[in-house]
């Protein structure tokens, strides 16, 4: 079994496995120059998602699909075990620890969502409009888990569960009036949302929201984020300064950079030149996931990929234009390419799904 | 959106088709039309940050990532013109501040300054004094001249003293008991007002500037260059690595022309005394000797002082602080009968052989002049005149020539105008006329104003150093030498300049004139600068008695405080080589007084110059 899957995937998607690839070796590159044993334990991790998404590959989308429920339970259970008492660290409580290695269950609810959000909207593999009870309760799946992450506290990763949500909906498609209501109540409503919103925030939270509004206006802090990213990204220039040259990160200006600014470490060591590249790269998974999606002549199967693919693309992008200035600093990582194990594994977890629907959907 | 053709045939499930767009298919193609939106923004972005504003944030990198830190350089050494080393190098610990390391600056100061066992106030104001000029990174000197204990306690307590450091650094060593001090000067720490001027910018706080006397004269020789020490710095400060680094320039070591050996001796004959001595050669103008009293110690005022110190030694009433030598001001008295004689062979005014009677007074219209003698001299000419100094007989030849030519030939001697010694803060006395007084008191000459000029007293004010400048071109026949204290940098040879001497137009015959007469005041029995005569060597000069109520206008009327001794003669007469003049301030009787200390100074002269070129040896003075 386990070679015809790898026979299908060399001789039918040689691109994906080249592109991937490249991608995985880019981003142990990039750590290697931030710090080497973080590039060493990430090529660990690399290592052990590409044998999860072996595994995936093995086991039929549907079954995940059938089991939703108890997937997402279990993640949940976790995500409930860090909120009481998880392993700490920098202030956070994010972590399970498990040996020598934590795992971060708030990462592993993205994949967790996504089946149960692709069960949840799609019964029977049947496309039926989305009724009010299963929007409800795709909407609470989908917060309260988001509230415990955020409560870690996680913005980045809650925001990307409220993603995940917003794209299905999105897909699943929503009356126009509905659309039309919610916009202009989300309108009026505006302001008392954003002070619910802005009250529960933390203030560090709040800080990197300000710091967004205008870097500049306190260099050493709030805007220290954006602008050495900016800077790290800026002086690249067409070729990049190389992996010992870029002393924005050597010399650590560049805050997060093995995490959220993992894309400003990869622009200042290879320039505009390099970015084009890499860019491309991404282009060409999401155009995968698209193309899974479209092809996929089951409404779970496409479902499933288009969540994926929306997931991967919104992350991404926002990632970037975080790291680019155009966003506030939301910590949100680079899927594929921030170093964490957790998020390492859900990411090749989710290639592993669309490569599953590709291979196992009725074509 | 239309379904593409194949997608018809793939399709083998029918989407619903509701809500916005259609079906899920062409929602689908929304999302991945924001991608490519997103992607367009991601790119154009990057373009203008990363190729049209390269540079602009390549500068910004490496501002980030280098620290200069300039490394004091080694102030250089000061020896005397025997090599003998006048000021010197040593170790000194200190405690300094990373001003933009430390985290909570009113507890650690508070925790140093009880480590340190001073009081707290001080440690803040000392930081206060840069913290704004400077950038964070510099290190600032907080505290120097560390004990051992307290060496002991601070670091102890470097734990929990971020930013606080204790290092070696140079202090100054100056010779002991004060010895030229105002002559050597001292240095101290820079202000933030000399921070402005672009001079110093460029130095590490802590490093030491000439304050005064040669220090700070040739503050720009002695200082030296600082070097840089380029170090990589991560976003905490901390070292990354040192990049290349431009050692310092070690300062210009000087040699001065003063000789320590006469130095000595004029600072240890002129005793508690208040005065100055100023020994220099006639023929080149080298300084070989400036003793000013009384003094200070050097090495106090290079370290930080409490301002409470710093004020009773600039409010005491015998001004330590002051260099009598170059900014003393004081009236010549009768040493200035040189100037006087001068002016009346010159102008033909006295014959060295007429007779004239001294009865002890003089008349100027209602006021009556008195001689220092009660009864006076009796029957004189010029010779016994100048060697017993007879007030009359000035008074006399004052009157008959007016201030003007007297004012005239003390200024070809230099008198009235700084002297141009390589010191700064030199000062320069008075030379009254007619024009002079109208000018500064807006009140005409009165003739009873003439004879106290004739004999150095009224507005007449000299340094001790002008004196000494005098007396030399008197010595060398009327060529005036220009005093300075720089011989060269150490191991440049003697660095001897040429002899720069300005010719005096004044005839030959009458200098020969004077230095007869003068060569007997010494040598006389009964000459007024008698007790200056040593056997061995032949010395001429002119003592002075100089009172001083009417110019230091406060004690006028209350009681007479002593005259103003005052000795200023050369040697050997036929050769002169050495210039010897003393001041002593309230000392009495010039012969008496300032001519011992003239002699020992000759002496010593005598011993170490001259006696071993086959001169008698004489015994040594007690």
């Amino acid at each position: 079994m386990v070679a015809k899957i790898l026979a299908y995937v060399v001789r039918v998607h040689p691109a994906f496995l080249v592109v991937l690839s490249a991608l995985l070796l880019i981003d142990l590159l990039t750590l290697f120059s931030v710090s080497p044993y973080l590039a060493v334990k990430q090529g660990l991790w690399e290592v052990f998602g590409l044998l999860m998404g072996l595994g995936i590959l093995l086991v039929p989308y549907s079954f995940f699909l059938k089991n939703a429920r108890w997937i997402y339970g279990v993640v949940l259970a976790l995500l409930a075990i860090v909120f009481l008492g998880g392993h700490a660290s920098h202030g956070a409580r994010r972590w399970i620890g498990l040996g020598w290695f934590q795992i971060q269950p708030s990462e592993f609810m993205i994949l967790g969502l996504i089946l149960f959000l692709t069960w949840l909207f799609v019964p029977e593999k049947r496309d039926i409009p989305l009724r009010p009870a299963r929007f409800a309760a795709g909407l609470l799946a989908s917060v309260f888990p988001a509230l415990l992450i955020a409560r870690q506290p996680d913005l980045g990763t809650a925001f990307e569960l409220m993603i995940i949500f917003s794209v299905f909906v999105f897909l699943k498609g929503i009356p126009s009036r509905i659309v039309t209501i919610s916009v202009l109540a989300g309108l009026a409503f505006f302001p008392v949302l954003w002070e619910g919103v802005w009250t529960h925030l933390h203030e560090f939270q709040k800080d990197r929201i300000r710091a967004f509004i205008d870097p500049a206006s306190d260099p050493s802090g709030l805007g220290y984020h954006t602008i050495q990213s900016i800077v790290a990204v800026g002086s690249g220039g067409w070729f990049g300064q190389g992996l010992s040259g870029a002393t924005q990160v050597r010399y650590q200006f560049l805050p997060g950079a093995h995490t959220d600014f993992v894309f400003a470490v990869f622009t200042e060591e290879w320039g505009f030149a390099g970015a084009l590249v890499f860019l491309a790269l991404i282009s060409y998974l999401v155009w995968f996931g698209f193309r899974t999606a479209m092809d996929c002549r089951d409404p779970a199967g496409f479902y499933l990929s288009a969540g994926v693919t929306g997931f991967f693309l919104f992350c991404f992008l926002i990632n970037v234009l975080m790291v680019l200035g155009i966003l506030p600093v939301v910590g949100v990582p680079m899927p594929l390419m921030s170093y964490g194990g957790s998020a390492m594994i859900v990411s090749l977890g989710a290639m592993a799904l669309l490569m599953n629907v590709r291979f196992y959907a009725k074509r | 959106m239309a379904p593409r053709p194949e997608n018809n045939m793939a399709s083998e499930f029918r989407f619903h088709k509701n809500g916005i767009l259609g079906s899920p298919r062409a929602r689908l193609n929304g999302l991945i039309f924001v991608f490519w939106l997103g992607m367009a923004v991601v790119i154009v972005r990057l373009y203008v940050v990363q190729v049209i504003k390269h540079h602009h944030y390549l500068a910004l990198a490496r501002d980030n990532v280098v620290k200069v830190v300039p490394i004091p350089p080694l102030r250089g050494e000061i020896t005397d013109r025997n090599g003998v080393v006048l000021v010197r190098n040593g170790p000194d610990f200190a405690v300094f501040e990373i001003p933009g390391e430390v985290r909570h600056p009113r507890r650690e100061l508070a925790w140093l300054a009880y480590d340190l066992g001073i009081p707290a106030n001080q440690l803040r104001h000392s930081l206060s004094r840069l913290g704004f000029v400077l950038p964070p990174h510099m290190p600032v000197p907080l505290e120097t001249g560390l004990s051992m204990a307290q060496v002991g306690r601070v670091n102890m307590d470097l734990y929990r003293l971020p930013g606080f450091y204790i290092q070696v650094m140079p202090k100054r060593i100056y010779p002991p008991d004060n010895i030229g001090a105002h002559l050597l000067g001292y240095v101290g720490s820079f202000t933030s007002s000399d921070l402005k001027g672009s001079f110093y910018r460029h130095l590490p706080p802590g490093t030491g500037i000439g304050k005064s006397g040669i220090e700070k004269e040739y503050d720009a020789l002695l200082q030296g260059a600082p070097g840089l020490r380029r170090q990589l710095v991560d976003s905490h400060g901390r070292i990354v690595r040192n990049l290349r680094n431009e050692p310092p320039k070690e300062g210009r070591s000087l040699r001065l022309t003063i000789d320590m050996r006469l130095q000595m001796t004029a600072e240890r004959f002129l005793g508690d005394r208040r005065g100055a001595v100023v020994a220099l050669d006639p023929r080149n103008g080298e300084i070989l000797a400036l003793a000013s009293h009384p003094s200070y110690s050097s090495e106090e005022l290079s370290q930080a002082m409490s301002s409470a110190r710093w004020k009773t030694l600039v409010q005491a009433t015998d001004h330590p602080l002051t260099d009598r030598a170059v900014q003393g001001l004081y009236p010549p008295g009768s040493v200035f009968k040189i100037v006087t004689t001068l002016a009346g062979l010159s102008e033909h005014k006295v014959d060295p052989d007429a007779s004239f009677h001294c009865a002890g007074t003089f008349r100027v219209g209602s006021v009556i002049f008195h001689d220092w003698k009660r009864g006076g001299h009796g029957t004189i000419h010029l010779h016994k005149a100048i060697e017993q100094s007879c007030d009359i007989f000035f008074y006399h030849l004052g009157m008959t020539l007016g201030p003007e030519p007297i004012a005239r030939v003390a200024r070809l001697f230099g008198l009235g105008s700084r002297t141009g010694i390589d010191l700064p803060a030199e000062l320069s006395g008075v030379v009254p006329d007619r024009e002079w007084k109208r000018k500064y008191l807006h009140t005409p000459w009165y003739p009873g104003e003439t004879p106290p000029m004739a004999i150095g007293q009224g507005y007449l004010t000299v340094t001790p150093l002008e004196m000494a400048r005098l007396m030399g071109a008197v010595a060398m026949n009327g060529q005036l030498s220009h005093p300075h204290l720089l011989l060269g940098e150490r191991g440049n040879g003697t660095g001897q300049r040429a002899p720069d001497l300005t010719p005096i137009p004044i005839p030959k015959k009458d200098f020969d004139i004077v230095r007869a007469d003068l060569r007997d005041v010494v040598a006389a029995p009964h000459g007024t600068g008698h007790p200056v005569n040593l056997p061995f060597f032949a010395i001429a000069g002119k003592t002075g008695t100089a009172q001083v109520v009417s110019n230091r206008g406060k004690n006028k009327g209350t009681k007479r405080p002593k005259a103003d001794s005052w000795f200023v003669g050369f040697g050997p007469f036929d050769d002169p080589r050495i210039v010897v003049a003393v001041l002593i301030e309230n000392g009495g009787d010039g012969g008496d007084v300032a001519g011992p200390v003239a002699r020992e100074v000759f002496r010593m002269f005598y011993i170490t110059r001259l006696a071993e070129k086959g001169n008698p040896t004489p015994a040594v003075a007690s």
